[in-house]
């Protein structure tokens, strides 16, 4: 039983088609709002961390323990006044906040969320290839990036999206790499490696361990994808005033700060589905959303203490990085999966 | 220039003088090539206020302000370079207790700026945290100078012939505890940075700058010890009480940024060695001269011309004086250290990245107040 059929079940009334497409439809909207109320959360929570870090208090006037800080910011942002630079390309200009947006949105539609209690599964889509929808979401992200870089007609922005897509495509080579090993290691105990309920649930051992490598390159291509200090390239902030966005105030800021936070949690989330086995743990057809939050929430506790503790790379040297030492490990990572695998150890 | 692209190929970026990482109002002339720059030119002059002209118009104790208005982030240092070119022209000596004041001070200023520097040097880099840390342990130093003059960064703390208030118990006790616990305070921050590979990666090797390149453009100050000189005002022609403490100028043969970061690093511990030895130092007795007690002040009058040299935070901060027997001078100029630094960018900033270019010039320790005074 899961959460899908409980919301068709309330909806069954409408007859079954009708009860099945708005049980989707309810069940996205639900996995959206999961999605939106994340990135504020990570907003705060990010705020409080660093703060922390550095030995500051953090926002603390907005409601109790400042957590209506987000939601002041938020508007304020929306009462700003848009201004727009001139010699835009004003398509491009306006959609790129949306892009990045929409595609980190989508992506939590895919995610397999495990069990709760009553609920049963919350996972929204039960594809068979999700994994490879999922990256082709991700995929779309960077689009928006370099639009907003190109469109802005600024050469602080220009630069920042020629960093970008630098970076974008030295690291997601050895990123593809390695999830092709999680799908080979996978495929020994399922018909449908593609699918990410199934890695979730061939995860005796996690993947974390079986493929450290791996995990070390995806980890690595996570921080890059999200953009964030030491590889915050796209952005570098105060090199070239703040890159690619360097032209955006108000709400399409918000949507790029939004999509930065966002891509932070779904990585995080990509990482302890893949490696850590996701939703797996003790009493797992109950409380495995709370093990998947846990491993996540883990998981951003570390890339935000990576965030705050480094300098950025510079780009030449990330490009080198990404080409001469994550691709070749990738490939070794892959042989070794293959050896694996054929030698039937897993 | 001898490229093979024409002109019109590169692409002319203006950064600045609002600009994130140009510390205060430098506006950089770039020609790119990518992310290659192939020229640089620093242009100058969005702070000019126009400080020695102003001189012109003060009386010699009233000139004081201005020049803790030029390295705002260090002023004691610039207080203590005024008067030493004013006290020559006036003949005024300020007796021992006051000059042992003033050492402590200027040496607790210098530490200060060393850690705005390291911070905003952090920033450049892309790294948020060391910078709240080092404004933390700055805190306790403004703290201290609250303590002394009333005013947390334009102190107005030295005065002709001595300084404006006594050295109480409360401040003794301060600085004491101050560099009781700061060495190992400033490790961690110093950790933070050296032990980062990204840091080393960003810093070691850029922004090489030759000897011979470095002495040709007046270069003084880190930047200079940093490229292997071994050359301080304080050792060079002491003044104050420096003859009289124990401390040893940091010299790096690196040439690179990295140099440059490590030997403030070191000075920053040197200084805190003078103030250890100082403290202890500070004998009893008149905190001013009672030819330059307050009523006089203003009737001081100057003939001749002095020059007087010290070593602020960024190199060699000089003073000339020219006074033509009234009570104002007659023309006051000022070397500025940061000023002659700074024009060596032009060399360091060619084929460099702009990651580099931002580097290197972090690594001047740039404040505009003082450059364009």
């Amino acid at each position: 039983m899961n959460i899908l059929n409980r919301i068709q079940g309330i909806l069954s009334p409408l007859g079954h088609d009708l009860s099945f497409a708005g049980a989707y439809l309810i069940e996205t909207i639900i996995a959206l709002v999961f999605a939106v109320t994340v990135v504020a959360g990570m907003v705060y929570f990010f705020r409080k961390y660093m703060a922390r870090v550095q030995n500051r208090i953090g926002p603390n006037r907005v409601g109790k323990f400042g957590v209506l800080q987000v939601m002041a910011d938020g508007l304020k942002l929306m009462q700003k006044e848009s201004i727009f630079p001139d010699g835009r390309d004003d398509l491009p200009y306006k959609i790129a906040p949306i892009i990045v947006f929409l595609g980190l949105i989508l992506a939590f539609i895919i995610v397999p969320y495990s069990n709760l209690y009553w609920f049963g599964s919350l996972t929204v889509t039960h594809s068979n290839v999700g994994i490879i929808l999922i990256f082709a979401i991700l995929a779309i992200m960077p689009i928006g990036e370099i639009f907003a870089g190109i469109s802005s007609n600024n050469k602080y922005a220009m630069l920042g999206a020629l960093r970008a897509v630098a970076k974008d495509i030295s690291f997601e080579v050895p990123m593809m790499l390695s999830i092709l090993a999680i799908i080979m290691i996978a495929s020994v105990n399922t018909s449908q490696p593609l699918n990410l309920q199934n890695i979730v649930s061939v995860q005796n051992i996690p993947f974390g361990i079986l493929e450290p490598i791996g995990l070390f390159i995806f980890f690595i291509s996570m921080i890059a994808r999200a953009s964030y200090s030491p590889f915050d390239m796209g952005e570098s902030d105060s090199e070239l005033v703040t890159g690619d966005t360097t032209e955006y105030g108000g709400l399409r800021f918000g949507l790029f700060y939004m999509g930065l936070f966002g891509t932070i949690f779904l990585g995080s989330m990509l990482v302890s589905v893949l490696y850590l086995g996701g939703g797996s743990g003790p009493y797992e057809s109950s409380l495995g959303f709370i093990w998947f939050l846990i491993k996540t929430v883990v998981l951003v506790v570390i890339s935000l203490t990576v965030w705050l503790s480094m300098p950025r790379v510079r780009i030449d040297k990330f490009v080198n990085f990404g080409w001469k030492i994550l691709l070749p490990l990738s490939f070794i990572n892959l042989v070794i999966t293959g050896i694996i695998v054929l030698g039937g150890i897993a | 220039m001898n490229t093979a692209k024409p002109l019109n190929k590169y692409v002319e970026l203006n950064m600045g003088p609002q600009h994130p990482s140009t510390h205060g109002v430098l506006r950089l002339k770039l020609l790119l090539d990518g992310e290659t720059v192939k020229r640089v030119e620093p242009v100058i002059g969005y702070l000019h206020r126009n400080a020695e002209k102003i001189c012109e118009l003060d009386y010699y104790c009233d000139s004081l302000l201005y020049f803790d208005r030029m390295d705002y982030v260090n002023s004691l240092s610039m207080e203590a370079g005024y008067l030493e070119a004013a006290e020559k022209l006036l003949g005024i000596e300020p007796p021992e207790r006051a000059k042992w004041i003033r050492t402590v001070m200027a040496e607790l200023s210098r530490i200060a700026s060393h850690l705005v520097w390291a911070g905003a040097y952090g920033l450049d880099l892309g790294m948020l945290t060391p910078f709240f840390y080092v404004f933390d342990l700055r805190e306790q130093l403004l703290n201290i100078f609250t303590e002394a003059s009333g005013s947390r960064l334009l102190t107005n703390y030295m005065s002709i012939g001595g300084v404006y208030q006594d050295f109480n118990d409360k401040i003794v006790y301060m600085i004491k505890d101050f560099i009781k616990t700061f060495p190992k305070k400033l490790e961690e921050v110093f950790n933070l940075f050296v032990k980062n590979d990204i840091f080393i990666s960003r810093t070691k090797g850029i922004g090489i700058l030759e000897k011979d390149i470095a002495i040709s453009y007046g270069v003084t100050g880190p930047m200079l010890r940093a490229s292997g000189v071994e050359y301080d005002v304080r050792k060079a022609e002491p003044y104050l009480m420096y003859d009289k403490v124990n401390f040893d100028i940091p010299v790096s043969y690196t040439k690179d940024c990295l140099g440059r970061f490590l030997v403030r690093y070191e000075e920053m511990r040197q200084s805190v060695k003078i103030v250890k030895q100082a403290i202890d130092k500070i004998p009893d007795g008149p905190y001013f001269n009672p030819k330059a007690k307050k009523s006089l002040m203003i009737r001081l009058r100057g003939e001749g011309e002095a020059y007087g040299r010290t070593e602020s935070s960024k190199g060699e901060f000089g003073v000339y004086i020219v006074g033509d027997g009234t009570v104002k001078p007659y023309r006051v100029r000022v070397r500025s250290p940061t000023f002659k630094n700074l024009s060596v960018l032009r060399e360091l900033g060619k084929d460099v990245m702009i990651a580099d270019l931002v580097a290197i010039s972090g690594s001047i320790d740039l404040v505009f107040g003082e450059v364009d005074r």
